[in-house]
């Protein structure tokens, strides 16, 4: 039997990775993961130790719990999108990756599996799937819907973009009741604003 | 509040799957002949403690009724609730089962009667004496209180702060079907040895009792372990099989115990079982491969493909864990699967959607745009017309 000072131990642990910590992000030019430049209209928080792993940066206006903005900074072939952080130390299967020749509903796909695993959920789906510029390049655009072990409906716009076998892209999603529709807007005009910058852009 | 309620519960809950994940061994004794079993219509007694543990899981079981997972198919309730009489008996009147939409094995009993049965177990089986099998084993430890059993037991260690303490670390991390969870979950909560086997025989005997086939049970636990042998999460399968030969033994002592039992008399009810599922497995599959489990998937599509050589949707569904997986020759797998699913005359019309995204990715727009126009030939309405076109016109 695993003595009760080491679960207990393990226990803490694994609550004390859960715990986020903030970095305010102001109303001004920004640039991500040094590749994607954006000009937020409002002032978000980015959280500097998410519980993801990955290509990724992470912003929220009202906390995790009821809104994220993942930013995806050049998903590389046979990278996953995201993990839960020591996802494979904690004995999970190998998580589903990035190939540079997926096309867009195979993004969906996959951005379906990858949110259904992080989210221990069978409710993650992508629709509404269609063309959209990013960047000044072609891209796409489609929405999600997810509902957590928590219950609640998560409503999300995903826009993604693959350039030189690399996906860049942003995930906005929040509970569908008032923290997703509220900033719709300003994820939109984020959106609008963004360019793609340093490695990204040669 | 409903955190916590929702962690005692998963504390307490009995599971198949965390009887396999457990870390440590109960010291072993025999298992008492003429054991005697809760009484039917059994309520604790207003003042005593079980009294209030049966309140905090009514309070969880009213969570479970309006829960979002729980599968709604009317039929197919009618159907489990059926099976779980005929096993329960006079017990019959307190059971109430719960369908979640879970892609993971698993079943689990709480002391007040409620009973969960997840979708990945309903996959899983290849007919009505395995299911029955793994309910009467959640039965048996309902109809020897096992649970409360260990619920006093952990209280009297002065562990019970502890007890509920993991329990909230679990639900914090949203553990539901997760093994690694499971397993420090198991090792604080696991039924012990003694009454994993008395489960084991109780199952057996109500199975037998209610005319199903004996070795259904020794089969489903085979069927399990051969799919975790086919994972890649490292450190789950050392935890199973590695450290611990219980699985093995546990298999070797139900094909024995059910050899006793005459093993392979009995009904099956497959007809029924499949007839039962038909109108919820296309979302069951879908929910398997969305795990992207794709070793496993693979070994329970193939079991089930061997029993229904000619289904359509299951050849279908072999070929989605080709494509999505994308490795070396799955393109060519996917499609080889794909051609199979339609020589059956039952595939799905998305066979046609998932050939078209097949031949667009190997460059052959030709080929892709009349698989296209198949999908559309049979499902006219298409969701996601929109967006294939989209890629055909890119």
């Amino acid at each position: 039997m695993m003595p009760m000072r080491s679960i207990l131990a393990a226990a803490l642990l694994l609550l004390a990775a859960g715990c986020a910590q903030f970095t305010l992000v102001t109303p001004e030019r920004q640039t991500v993961g040094g590749v994607i430049s954006v000009a937020p209209g409002t002032k978000w928080n980015k959280i500097t130790t998410p519980g993801v792993e990955g290509k990724v940066e992470v912003w929220t206006l009202d906390g995790p719990a009821l809104n994220t903005l993942v930013f995806f900074t050049g998903v590389t072939d046979g990278e996953p999108l995201f993990t839960r952080r020591a996802a494979a130390a904690s004995g999970e299967e190998k998580p589903p990756v990035f190939r540079s020749k997926m096309n867009p509903v195979e993004i969906q796909e996959l951005l379906e599996a990858t949110a259904a695993r992080y989210f221990r959920t069978t409710i993650a789906e992508g629709r509404n799937l269609k063309a959209e510029p990013i960047a000044g390049g072609r891209g796409f655009r489609f929405e999600t819907r997810l509902l957590g072990r928590d219950e609640v409906e998560r409503a999300g716009v995903f826009v993604g973009t693959i350039r030189n076998g690399k996906l860049y892209g942003a995930w906005f999603q929040g509970a569908k009741l008032h923290y997703f529709e509220r900033y719709l807007p300003e994820f939109d005009r984020l959106v609008s604003s963004a360019e793609l910058v340093g490695e990204a852009a040669r | 509040m409903s955190l916590t309620r929702r962690a005692f519960g998963a504390g307490i809950c009995g599971c198949v799957l965390a009887a396999l994940a457990r870390r440590g061994f109960a010291q072993a004794r025999p298992v008492e002949p003429g054991r005697t079993y809760i009484a039917p219509g059994y309520r604790p007694p207003a003042d005593s403690d079980e009294k209030g543990l049966w309140s905090l899981l009514d309070r969880v079981e009213r969570e479970r009724k309006t829960s979002r997972f729980l599968v709604r198919d009317v039929e197919l309730n009618a159907y489990v609730r059926e099976i779980v009489c005929r096993l329960a008996k006079d017990h019959c009147p307190d059971i109430r089962g719960y369908i979640l939409r879970t892609a993971q094995f698993n079943a689990s009993m709480a002391p007040n009667g409620m009973m969960e049965v997840w979708t990945g177990l309903l996959l899983r089986c290849n007919d009505e004496a395995q299911l029955a099998a793994i309910l009467g084993h959640e039965l048996g430890h309902y109809l020897r209180q096992h649970t409360l059993e260990r619920w006093r037991d952990a209280r009297n260690k002065s562990d019970f702060g502890a007890f509920l303490g993991l329990g909230l670390a679990v639900a914090g991390l949203g553990a539901v079907g997760q093994l690694a969870d499971l397993a420090l979950v198991a090792s604080m909560f696991a039924f012990s040895r003694d009454q994993e086997r008395e489960a084991d025989e109780i199952g057996l005997d109500l199975i037998t009792q209610a005319g199903y086939t004996p070795v259904a049970a020794a089969e489903v636990w085979e069927q399990f372990i051969a799919e975790y042998q086919a994972g890649t999460a490292e450190r789950s399968r050392q935890l199973l099989f590695a450290t611990h030969p219980e699985p093995e033994e546990r298999l070797v002592a139900l094909r024995e115990a059910a050899a006793k039992r005459d093993g392979a008399r009995g009904e099956r009810g497959r007809s029924r079982y499949l007839a039962k599922l038909a109108g919820v497995r296309a979302r069951l599959i879908a929910d398997e491969l969305a795990l992207r489990q794709y070793g496993r998937t693979e070994i329970v599509f193939d079991r089930l493909l061997a029993q229904s050589p000619d289904d359509g949707q299951l050849w279908h569904a072999k070929g989605e864990v080709y494509r999505l997986r994308a490795g070396d020759g799955d393109a060519a797998r996917a499609l080889k699967a794909y051609e199979t699913a339609l020589g059956t005359g039952n595939a799905p019309p998305e066979t046609w959607r998932s050939i078209m995204l097949v031949e667009l990715g190997a460059g052959a727009r030709d080929r892709a745009q009349a698989a296209f126009d198949a999908y559309l030939k049979q499902k006219p309405g298409a969701p996601d017309a929109d967006a294939l076109r989209m890629l055909l016109s890119q």
